[in-house]
């Protein structure tokens, strides 16, 4: 995938020891990101996130449908991804499929919690406009335009990102529905309930290269890399979800060690993207 | 259904010759080899283009001109409803085989022998006229990755609807059954590359239909120019000459 001299890979394994990588950051530095909010008009909320070379669109469209009946107070959520192929050519045709499924389950591993809908990042009964029989379904559809690694980082910013931008349109539910009828809804076209999205965790990967672990890989150092952890933590420092990539294997202690400095990781992050989104909305109010 | 006011308005507030506010950027995606951003109204598309580089697969290659390929992709949010769609329905390999025959007519294909051109455009959001939005990114990402061509081969659309001729239709005309003709051309040359149409349409009044998106083109012909000596500017400026 990426063609690297014997040169190239000890330079940029020797800079991760010395803790200065090729682009002059620290092992635990971010790159500068930049939010966009707002950038496709169709959609409920929608969000560009842009960390180096990597860029990534994620939108949130809103649909009423029927809760399952096992979680009749949850509203659903799903997420999509699609590794567009001007990203790479090698995600031409359906070359993108496999990298698509494995970042949309890491995502709805990260976010949406077990199959019984507890301890999701994003509140689901918040969706919820009659119990049991009407909910709103969120479709995430995530589109990955420049790939140039930690892209399971930065969707998980853009879904965040997004969800802060989505008004989600007020419901009047006629009432005199009984039973197993199905009430008549009517959408507000003026009204848009705000999305709540202080609990949303972000994502942070630690990639581990040689005895070290860096944030924020680009391609090059992701291609050296012996394995990546996943963890998506929110604003309280909990840990809502864990995705372990790469063959080689991890001794428990590191592993333990790697999750703690995430969690250290995240607080940084958390604030750094709050306020970036922040000023991303208020550009757009003022456009 | 009205689709020309009596005021001679157009249900956007455009006068029927009027283009939809066009907007173009170079150079949206890092990694490839040239990109571009085109935006016709509403429509939003991103090309790349990654090349010419060594022929992936080698039954392909072509031992005295280059091998020009082409994909188009509508992502999942680009239209009014949500679509879970299949990759590589009829439509879009048809689009993409409009794309790629557009472009090889105008690269000087014979310049590079033996090697390979992949050129990648990704609907953001459709309103109509994304065939022609295309062609337009595509052109623009060809010429930022320095791709040697004949001409900057742009593409219009216009139709006919209301006994009026109306130029770059949006989805909502485009859906309303009157005729649709696309056209792609050179400018410089002065010669049609791309000409589709459906429905049916009088020859003396499909000659002005013509003739309006041919000026089309050669608007959009001005501001793609105006764009990439803009980008010229720009590139000249950071190398500090």
């Amino acid at each position: 995938m990426v063609g690297l001299s014997l040169g190239e890979k000890h330079f940029i394994q020797g800079g991760i020891a010395q803790d200065i990588r090729s682009d002059g950051r620290k092992r635990l530095t971010y790159r500068p990101i930049n939010v966009e909010t707002g950038v496709i008009p169709q959609a409920n909320g929608s969000a560009r996130i842009r960390m180096g070379a990597t860029d990534v669109i994620s939108t949130v469209k809103a649909e009423l449908g029927k809760p399952i009946s096992l979680q009749p107070d949850k509203g659903k959520v799903s997420i999509y991804v699609d590794c567009s192929p001007t990203a790479a050519p090698m995600f031409e045709g359906r070359g993108g499929e496999e990298l698509s499924t494995e970042l949309s389950v890491a995502l709805q591993r990260s976010l949406l919690g077990g199959k019984s809908g507890a301890g999701a990042g994003i509140d689901l009964s918040s969706l919820v406009v009659v119990e049991g029989k009407i909910c709103w379904d969120l479709y995430i559809d995530c589109l990955v335009v420049c790939s140039d690694g930690n892209l399971l980082d930065a969707l998980g910013a853009a879904i965040k990102a997004a969800l802060s931008n989505t008004g989600i349109p007020r419901v009047q539910v006629a009432a005199g529905a009984s039973g197993d009828e199905q009430p008549e809804v009517d959408i507000s076209d003026e009204e848009f309930l705000q999305f709540d999205t202080s609990d949303i965790p972000v994502i942070v990967t630690l990639t581990k290269v040689g005895r070290h672990y860096i944030v924020d890989a680009t391609t090059e150092e992701e291609s050296q890399m012996s394995s990546a952890i996943s963890i998506s933590v929110n604003r309280k420092g909990h840990i809502c979800g864990l995705t372990k990539r790469g063959g080689a294997g991890l001794d428990p202690s590191i592993v333990l060690d790697m999750i703690s400095v995430a969690k250290h990781v995240s607080e940084q992050l958390m604030n750094k993207l709050d306020s970036e989104i922040a000023a991303a909305e208020a550009g757009e109010d003022e456009s | 259904m009205e689709f020309v006011s009596p005021e001679g308005l157009r249900l956007d507030g455009r006068r029927p010759m009027e283009m939809r506010q066009i907007r173009a950027e170079i150079g949206a995606v890092t990694k490839a080899d040239g990109s571009a951003v085109f935006e016709m109204g509403n429509t939003k598309v991103i090309a790349a283009v990654y090349g010419p580089r060594e022929v992936q697969n080698r039954s392909q290659q072509i031992n005295d001109q280059a091998l020009v390929r082409c994909e188009y992709s509508m992502a999942n949010f680009s239209t009014g409803d949500r679509m879970r769609k299949p990759k590589g329905d009829r439509r879009s390999t048809e689009i993409s085989l409009v794309i790629r025959q557009t472009m090889e007519a105008c690269i000087l294909t014979h310049l590079m022998p033996r090697s390979q051109i992949d050129i990648f455009v990704q609907v953001l959001q459709a309103d109509g006229g994304t065939r022609s939005a295309c062609i337009n990114a595509a052109t623009l990402a060809l010429a930022d990755a320095g791709i040697p061509m004949r001409d900057l081969v742009t593409s219009c659309s216009s139709g006919y609807l209301n006994s009026t001729p109306l130029l770059d239709l949006n989805y909502v005309e485009d859906s309303a059954g009157g005729p649709d003709v696309t056209v792609g051309f050179l400018p410089k040359l002065d010669k049609v590359t791309l000409l589709q149409m459906d429905s049916k349409l009088p020859i003396d009044i499909f000659e002005n239909v013509m003739q309006l998106a041919i000026e089309g083109c050669k608007a959009i012909a001005n501001y793609i120019r105006e764009i990439m000596l803009e980008n010229t500017k720009q590139l000249e400026y950071r190398r500090g000459i």
